[in-house]
């Protein structure tokens, strides 16, 4: 049957065969590269157009409807918009950390790739700390917003990264508490054994309450690192224009959008991994006809089927949420999301220790 | 020299030459970049050595805690676009001196230093391990240290919320 | 009790978000409910609402006549001097009589407000639905509202 682990096996005999092992690993480094770009670009589109009919769905609109069919090709069109426009330098600008800001943010995107598992056996790199390096990692994001702001010279971008800054730094705690739910009840960090774990049901079913709860905080937190409504105080357009990305145009502009869309796409992806078994299809406990069934189903889809629910969940959470205030955002994560999932992280270890999960 | 041999070499000159502009220019927000940028090739080095935890905490700690705090505070007390005013010339040889100095006292360790070369195969330290070896009470247990340091670190953290209460104004 | 307020408040707010997230929800579901018109595909169909206001318009009945005394009352009204009414002097039976020469409207000035609508005492002049007004000389949108030898209808004082 085709898959995508079956591509990758066959591409790597092909390379293995032909080349010595240095230049099978710089061939297969440049193709896993080039994969990856590609699926920026291709989530760029997708998620832009999505995004976009989602949103005025959800407030009783049409939509772009003008470009292709059913307007489909409009993020197509503004791309190519954004590769033409000029991309202006401000005159006070700090010109190195002005132009090298979006590339982080890119290159820390394509970083926070290499654990996520695509489909079944088809991942780049299954280290052995999967999660905590994707919350390592993604920490790293917030810099980028930082050398935006600051480098611009502009006081919009200077208050929307600090913004930015606290926002991130705080939730990333109640991100990473409810992560550590789901380690404790696995008891791997290794991404592959925590799907391997949810073989007979995913943790989010197994889990009980304490799972639902951490898998809210989760959706919440992530919400706000990746600096999305309700929780967009970093380029609050009301009150600081574009916030960090004010000064940007024309191509550098589209890298911060796209490193937006991406973190959405990956923080989605490990949700779906930790809470809905990543590529593991639905399986309820010993009904081994209904497993069966669902198992023809490429993992694959399962996957990305998962992740683009959850992409949904966050889209529909921004365009139904009015934005929130500095004081309440830090007050929601420090006197809510915080005290909750700690407690929270104590009921999963009791549980995990009592064995009381399925 | 084999592909990895180049990935060392590249991670080292990103993290020298970084040190080295961290330490030269006089634009304060671009010596914490700098600063980073160090930080992230010695995590890359952990990488390339397969201590994948170390290499994450060093992520975690240094670029995503201390970085942060250090350009915050850059924001609230510096200007944007302003450069630092020059050092004078004896402060530049004294810490040129004692830099050197350094360098010389690590060389001098790792030239001094037997290094066996093991036959056994590497093993890539788990991070269960880790936490055993954090816990365990036996001779070879970390348990003593994990606890004062956590100690050390409830009282700094009660410490500052002292510092940041703010005593309520008396109603009369 | 601070405790029981604060499961109190989580609840509530959950319940309160939840809410939202429902109709949302069911807008997303439910395209009917899509109020956007495409105005310039749906031009021959286009329903506008009754109280759409596009510019000011005098009647004419078959036989040319209109109901305008000529009294000024919309001109005095108009807040911002849209309307100017240029009145002559009919000699009919002998007697001197009011009654208009020009009205002009200023399409460029008019906020559509209503106002001279509810002033005029005879009901000469109405509002239209017309909205597509857009011209290349500015002169055009300078208004005559009374067709070209139109007169009072009689009866109307």
């Amino acid at each position: 049957m085709w898959s995508f682990s079956e591509i990758a096996n066959s591409i790597h005999e092909w390379l293995s065969k032909t080349f010595n092992p240095t230049w099978t690993l710089i061939f297969e480094m440049v193709i896993a590269g080039v994969a990856v770009i590609g699926l920026f670009a291709l989530l760029g589109l997708v998620l832009v157009i999505m995004e976009r009919k989602v949103s005025a769905w959800m407030q009783i609109r049409l939509g772009p409807n003008r470009v292709g069919p059913k307007g489909m090709l409009q993020s197509l069109a503004d791309t190519v918009k954004l590769i033409v426009k000029e991309g202006l330098t401000p005159n006070g600008a700090d010109k190195i950390m002005f132009n090298l800001a979006p590339f982080i943010a890119m290159i820390v995107a394509m970083l926070l790739l290499a654990p996520i598992a695509f489909a079944k056996n088809f991942q780049l790199w299954d280290l052995n700390i999967g999660v905590l390096y994707v919350s390592a990692v993604s920490s790293i994001m917030v810099i980028s917003i930082l050398i935006a702001g600051w480098s611009s010279n502009n006081k919009y971008s200077l208050l929307g990264a600090m913004r930015s800054g606290a926002q991130i730094v705080s939730y990333e705690l109640s991100a990473g508490l409810s992560i550590l739910a789901i380690v404790v009840l696995s008891g791997s960090l290794q991404v592959s054994d925590i799907i391997n774990s949810q073989a007979d049901g995913w943790w989010i079913f197994k889990g009980h309450i304490p799972a639902i709860i951490a898998f809210i905080t989760f959706i919440i937190a992530v919400t706000a690192e990746t600096n999305r409504a309700p929780f967009d105080l970093a380029e609050a357009e009301s009150e600081l224009t574009a916030g960090f990305h004010t000064e940007y145009s024309g191509m550098k502009f589209a890298l911060f959008f796209l490193a937006e869309y991406v973190n959405v796409f990956i923080v989605c992806a490990i949700g779906a991994t930790l809470f809905l078994g990543g590529w593991m299809p639905f399986h309820i406990g010993n009904w081994t006809g209904f497993n069966h069934a669902m198992d023809y189903i490429p993992s694959s889809i399962w996957f990305f089927g998962k992740t683009f629910f959850l992409i949904f969940v966050i889209m529909w959470f921004r365009w139904t949420f009015p934005r929130l205030r500095i004081d309440q955002l830090l007050n929601l994560e420090w006197k809510y999301l915080l005290p909750i999932s700690m407690i929270n992280l104590l009921l999963v270890t009791v549980m995990a220790i009592l064995k009381w999960h399925f | 020299m084999n592909g990895s041999d180049i990935i060392f070499y590249l991670l080292a000159a990103l993290t020298l030459v970084c040190a080295v502009l961290s330490v030269s220019t006089r634009q304060i927000f671009r010596a914490a970049i700098y600063l980073l940028f160090t930080l992230i090739g010695i995590a890359g080095i952990y990488f390339w050595l397969d201590y994948q935890f170390i290499a994450a905490v060093q992520i975690v700690v240094y670029v995503g805690g201390i970085v942060v705090l250090i350009i915050f505070s850059i924001f609230l007390t510096q200007q944007a676009g302003e450069k630092l005013p020059k050092q004078k010339i004896g402060r530049k040889i004294f810490s040129a001196l004692a830099v050197f100095c350094g360098f010389g006292l690590t060389m001098l360790q790792v030239y001094q230093h037997d290094f066996i070369e093991t036959e056994n195969e590497a093993i890539t330290t788990n991070v269960a391990d880790i936490g055993r070896k954090m816990l365990s009470t036996n001779a070879e247990g970390y348990a003593l240290p994990f606890e004062v340091v956590s100690m050390l670190l409830l009282a700094a953290m009660i410490g500052c919320i002292v510092i940041a209460l703010k005593s309520k104004p008396e109603t009369k | 009790m601070a405790v029981g307020k604060y499961i109190k408040d989580v609840f509530g707010v959950v319940k309160s978000l939840a809410t939202g997230m429902k109709r949302t929800l069911y807008y997303f579901f439910h395209h009917k409910e899509i109020i956007t018109q495409e105005y310039p595909d749906n031009r021959d169909t286009l329903v506008l609402p009754e109280r759409f206001k596009g510019e000011v318009v005098m009647p004419h009945d078959e036989k040319n006549e209109h109901r305008c005394t000529g009294c000024q009352a919309c001109e005095l009204a108009c807040p911002n001097g849209t309307i100017k009414v240029i009145t002559k002097f009919d000699m009919i039976d002998g007697k001197k009589k009011k009654a208009i020469d020009k009205l002009v409207y200023h399409l460029e000035l008019c906020t559509m407000c209503n106002l001279c609508i509810e002033a005029c005492p005879s009901d000469a002049i109405k509002m239209a639905q017309t909205f597509e007004h857009s011209v290349f000389d500015r002169n055009k949108l300078i208004k005559v509202l009374n067709n070209p030898g139109s007169k009072i209808m009689e009866g109307v004082e």
